[in-house]
């Protein structure tokens, strides 16, 4: 018997549908299928010019909009030959990890939500807001920044940012160790997470798996290692790695990524030279291809853009970490009862807006 | 930049996929030429650990399987379809984790007949990314388990990402 999860269910955190074959209440097969909030972001990117964009990848997802932003402007500046003052890389790494946090604790909070701890909800979306704080003293909004500009970052950090940066990473350092403990305390969330939704090593680097659930497999590949861009070269970090490949290891290297993401800020804070923030970009793009490819919160985002001598994009194309963990998402729900698709899909931190585009 | 790359390795991959010997761009560029002599062109370094190549469409699945299990490529990372005047060419971002490498590879395909050789059994990753580049640029994959419309409904008639198509009403 097929049974649809979704496209309006609790468990899908937007719109996209699970069907599950299930014999009993054991799963059989299942087809994820995702097409619901296309957009076309792609096609509508090849009518603006290179600087109407920014607006509209951040819209690719509503959970981590910096980090897209942030891409797509790596991604032009690769094809316009930009350089980025220092002062600006150091302020964009401040930014994305602190979006990195912000992304992190929204999914724990949905995750608490999935499985029954709607006190972890509550916590979690209160702490989030520390973070979108600090980003809209940065950019003046809360969830669409618009903040990374090709050559750049709109504007300096405003007064008493170091100051409160460092309170909010001490702040949620110690929050985090209660999370530890009102999570890994629950019985409920952790029989419904340890040993559930196991994931080889080899399935998930052949099917594309990255970001956490490729981590969570014991695979130790960061790409702010392993291909650094921006100024992660000089910063002290290690990523977060976890051998068992299950939903409890999933939840624990995004738990210790936060912690990582501490230090990151706290280094980039303290070593942000002074100078300039901007250098003025040129309108038209050479004929060419420009390519950047960044650690998202769920995974490698990448963007491909050719430029054709204009002051618009000929083609664009992104890539969602999501769109291709989500494809191997069977091989995770196979053998197991329905009442895992819960945790284990949750465990993914969908988000629809980048799948679809 | 060399020199923080090696740096990171010693200490990064050392519980990663498994140890390898070095593999350096040389390395990769004469070990394609030297199996794909006819077909493997414009092979060139963009920057440290990007490399780009064109392949004939004849070759490439082959080209694949030789990548991933003689070079240790082992990741697809993006397959884009770009439309030129007269020819689609279909872009497959491949990384190699343990030699920190990634290779841009060009296929190029006529516009009477746009379709390339699936790589979805060299890669699980490639399948619904061709699935996408089929659905939005109407290249046709070869031997792919399921080629059907991903993201656009089922019974849709355009290939939206074509310069020929016009958007609006």
């Amino acid at each position: 018997m097929w049974i649809n999860m979704g496209p309006q269910h609790p468990m899908t955190h937007g719109l996209w549908n699970l069907r599950v074959k299930v014999d009993g209440e054991t799963i059989v097969d299942a087809q994820p299928e995702v097409g619901y909030l296309h957009r076309g972001i792609e096609k509508i990117c090849e009518g603006r010019t290179y600087t109407q964009i920014i607006p509209i990848t951040d819209r690719l997802c509503y959970g981590s909009s910096l980090t897209w932003s942030h891409l797509y402007c790596l991604t032009a500046e690769d094809l316009m030959g930009v350089e980025v003052p220092e002062r600006a890389e150091y302020i964009r790494v401040a930014a994305i990890e602190m979006q990195r946090i912000a992304s992190h604790l929204m999914w724990l909070a949905a995750y608490a939500t999935d499985l029954g701890l709607m006190l972890g909800f509550l916590h979690a979306m209160r702490d989030r807001e520390v973070f979108i704080d600090l980003l809209q003293a940065l950019s003046g909004s809360r969830l669409t920044y618009n903040y990374p500009r090709i050559g750049g970052v709109a504007h300096d950090i405003p007064p008493n940012f170091e100051r409160d940066s460092l309170r909010a990473c001490a702040y949620i350092e110690n929050r985090l160790r209660e999370y530890e403990d009102l999570y890994e305390g629950s019985r409920v969330f952790m029989m419904r997470n340890v040993g559930v939704g196991l994931l080889k090593k080899e399935d998930a680097i052949n099917l594309g798996v990255t970001g956490p659930p490729l981590r969570a497999c014991g695979v130790n590949y960061d790409l702010r290692k392993e291909m650094p861009y921006s100024v992660y070269p000089e910063i002290d970090f290690q990523p977060a790695v976890h051998p068992a490949g299950d939903c409890y290891a999933r939840y624990r290297v995004r738990m210790d990524e936060m912690y990582e993401s501490c230090k990151i800020i706290r280094q980039a804070i303290q070593k942000m030279p002074k100078g300039k923030w901007r250098v003025v970009a040129p309108r038209n793009a050479p004929v060419g291809t420009g390519m950047g490819r960044v650690e998202d919160p769920r995974g490698e985002g990448m963007m491909y853009i050719v430029g054709d001598g204009t002051d618009k994009p000929y083609r664009m194309k992104v890539r969602s970490p999501i769109f291709v963990t989500v494809s191997a998402a069977p091989r995770m729900l196979i053998g197991y009862k329905v009442a895992d698709v819960v945790a284990i899909m949750g465990g993914l931190d969908m988000c629809i807006g980048e799948t679809d585009r | 930049m060399e020199e923080r790359g090696k740096r990171s390795s010693a200490e990064g991959m050392e519980s990663a996929v498994g140890g390898a010997d070095d593999v350096s761009e040389e390395k990769v560029f004469r070990a394609l030429l030297d199996s794909f002599p006819a077909t493997v062109t414009d092979f060139k370094k963009l920057r440290a650990g990007v490399l780009r190549a064109r392949i004939d469409r004849r070759d490439l699945h082959g080209a694949c399987v030789f990548l991933r299990d003689s070079l240790g490529f082992e990741h697809i990372s993006m397959i884009s379809a770009v439309e030129y005047e007269g020819r689609f060419e279909v872009v497959y971002h491949v990384a190699s984790w343990k030699h920190r490498l990634l290779l841009e590879l060009i296929t190029t395909t006529p516009k009477d007949d746009p379709s390339v050789d699936s790589v979805s059994s060299v890669w699980g990753g490639a399948n619904w990314q061709e699935r996408e580049a089929y659905d939005l640029m109407g290249i046709r994959f070869n031997n792919h388990p399921k080629l059907e419309r991903i993201l656009l409904p089922k019974d849709y008639l355009y290939h939206p990402l074509r310069k020929d198509f016009k958007g609006g009403d």
